[in-house]
């Protein structure tokens, strides 16, 4: 039966390019596609290198939609369905590591087109996302027919969405996440080049990259990209060179490491101060509360630091999303993920107390963290007494948030850390004394029947942490 | 600063990719500017500034 046109709703994200457009119908990936769009997608499912990167996971699934399912009223030539990422991420809020693997792959992809006579239309960040901790390209409206002698059209924004934020961090030990989430169009040439003046000129990769690039950019700003396509391909451009120059990107962003910091946190599982007991009573008490009840499909574990928990949540549910703050540490786990090939877990950058906001155009285009989160169960632990007392959030707005991020129906599991605990009064001591009269247990607890059902409660055998989980709006 | 339009390529960062090419692109691109320098003397007579 047809799609109801009623039950179509447009993916905010996807409108720069007009030839194809992303939408959502149910829990279905829709994508579809103009006449031309449509003709080069007939050329692609037949070419062998993109079965075989479809085979190898490396590009989303996807299949053509049955002709009869196509809304009546829709005009498009041919409408795509691709399988569902689990939880959809922003490139800020990735670790250094997972944006150099997401280039990586994009540059694969690029490597494996061109001989077979195809090219990505652009070179975004954005087209990528994650399966655990594997990176998959996603905009298969992308590909199109390669003109020989000409140069990758998505060279610049792949500068700009993965190329720069990589020289910044590996060359000057910037994190280049809020870089990112400032500019949806990442970060420009001559917007970076103040930072590499003097010896720096000379990192790897800075001197044609970004000082010869921003200089050809404003040399030739009033130059049309036709003449200039025309021109080198009468000077000898060939799919060689192209393929040439992308093989040298590839090497370069190899070959880019962070600059490795001091993190307060990657010692955290060390220096936190747990007692052995505590430790078995949070683990056995986190994995009752996700086996008891429907088995969740998303989980969020906020504060995640070393992925202890997250790994606990991955046995009893299909996915998780382990969020930290410190992109240190979330780089440390994703290589710990990835060389262990584990596909549910999904590590992110990210304060929580200042979640990624809606982004680009009309605040949109790139979903806030709340508005992706819906999840079935939330992790909070050890986070709370870091919110309500580091940052000064109030109580109730914790524990409204917490219930906020999950799907109705979702379950809660939170740790208090009580006034009395050493971090809680480590964290205290820095603040004016009287400051927070509410933060105490029973108040926490009438918070949380306000939103929920308490289902379980423990004390930890320190007796300053309990543990609930909570059934919101059970 | 350039602020360039989604979907477009970018003059200059179509060059430049010559350049990053190794030998062979320096080439082309050291061709390209010669052609240009070329069609700036022979258009001259009709296209003064």
């Amino acid at each position: 039966m047809a799609i109801s046109p009623a039950g179509v709703r447009p993916e905010p994200g996807s409108f720069r390019d007009p030839a194809n457009r992303v939408f959502h119908v149910g829990d279905e990936v829709l994508r579809g596609l103009d006449a031309r769009a449509a003709e080069h997608w007939r050329a692609l499912a037949g070419s062998e290198f993109f079965t075989s990167l479809l085979a190898t996971g490396k590009v989303c699934a996807t299949e053509v939609l049955e002709p009869a399912r196509v809304p009546a009223d829709s005009a498009w030539a041919a409408v795509l369905r691709h399988e569902r990422i689990p939880f959809v991420s922003h490139p800020y809020e990735w670790s250094f590591t997972m944006l150099r693997d997401a280039a990586l792959l994009h540059l694969e992809i690029l490597r494996a087109a061109l001989p077979a006579g195809f090219t990505t239309k652009d070179g975004s960040a954005y087209n990528l996302q994650w399966r655990g901790s594997a990176p998959v390209f996603i905009d298969v409206g992308s590909f199109e027919p390669v003109r020989d002698g000409e140069p990758w059209a998505g060279y610049r924004q792949f500068c700009q969405t993965m190329l720069y934020p990589l020289l910044l961090t590996a060359h000057l030990g910037v994190d280049f996440q809020p870089w990112l989430r400032a500019r949806v169009d990442g970060i420009e040439a001559d917007a970076l080049r103040p930072l590499f003046r003097g010896l720096r000129r000379l990192r790897r990769g800075v001197p044609t990259h970004l000082h010869l690039h921003a200089a050809m950019q404003n040399r030739h700003a009033e130059a049309t990209t036709t003449d200039v396509r025309a021109q080198l391909r009468a000077a000898g451009y060939s799919r060689e060179l192209a393929l040439a120059t992308v093989r040298g990107i590839e090497k370069l962003v190899r070959r880019l490491e962070p600059t490795s910091s001091a993190s307060h946190w990657n010692d955290y599982q060390r220096t936190c101060g747990y007692s052995a007991e505590d430790r078995v009573g949070k683990e056995r008490f986190v994995a009752a509360a996700l086996a008891d009840g429907p088995r969740p499909r998303l989980v969020l574990d906020l504060g995640a630091n070393d992925g202890r928990y997250a790994r606990l949540a991955a046995r009893h549910a299909d996915h998780v999303v382990a969020v930290e703050q410190d992109p240190a540490v979330v780089d440390t786990l994703y290589r710990t993920l990835r060389d262990e090939g584990e596909r549910r877990i999904l590590p992110l950058v990210m304060d929580l107390a200042d979640p990624s906001p809606g982004g680009g155009w009309r605040g949109t285009e790139r979903a806030s963290f709340a508005d992706r989160a819906a999840a079935d169960a939330v992790l909070a632990l050890a986070v709370v007494h870091h919110l309500a007392i580091g940052r000064n959030v109030p109580l109730p707005e914790v524990v409204a948030w917490l219930a906020d991020l999950c799907a109705p129906g979702g379950r809660v599991v939170v740790e208090f850390v009580h006034p009395e605990d050493p971090m809680a009064r480590r964290l205290l001591a820095n603040k004016p004394e009287g400051l927070f009269p509410d933060y105490h247990r029973a108040e926490f607890e009438r918070l949380l029947a306000t939103r929920g059902r308490i289902a379980r409660r423990e004390e930890l055998p320190s007796g300053t942490r309990t543990l609930y989980t909570v059934v919101v709006g059970g | 600063m350039n602020h360039l339009a989604y979907l477009d390529a970018g003059s200059g960062s179509l060059i430049v990719q010559a350049v990053v090419g190794g030998v062979a692109g320096v080439a082309v691109a050291a061709k390209l500017y010669w052609r240009r320098l070329v069609d700036r003397f022979r258009r001259q007579p009709t296209d003064q500034r």
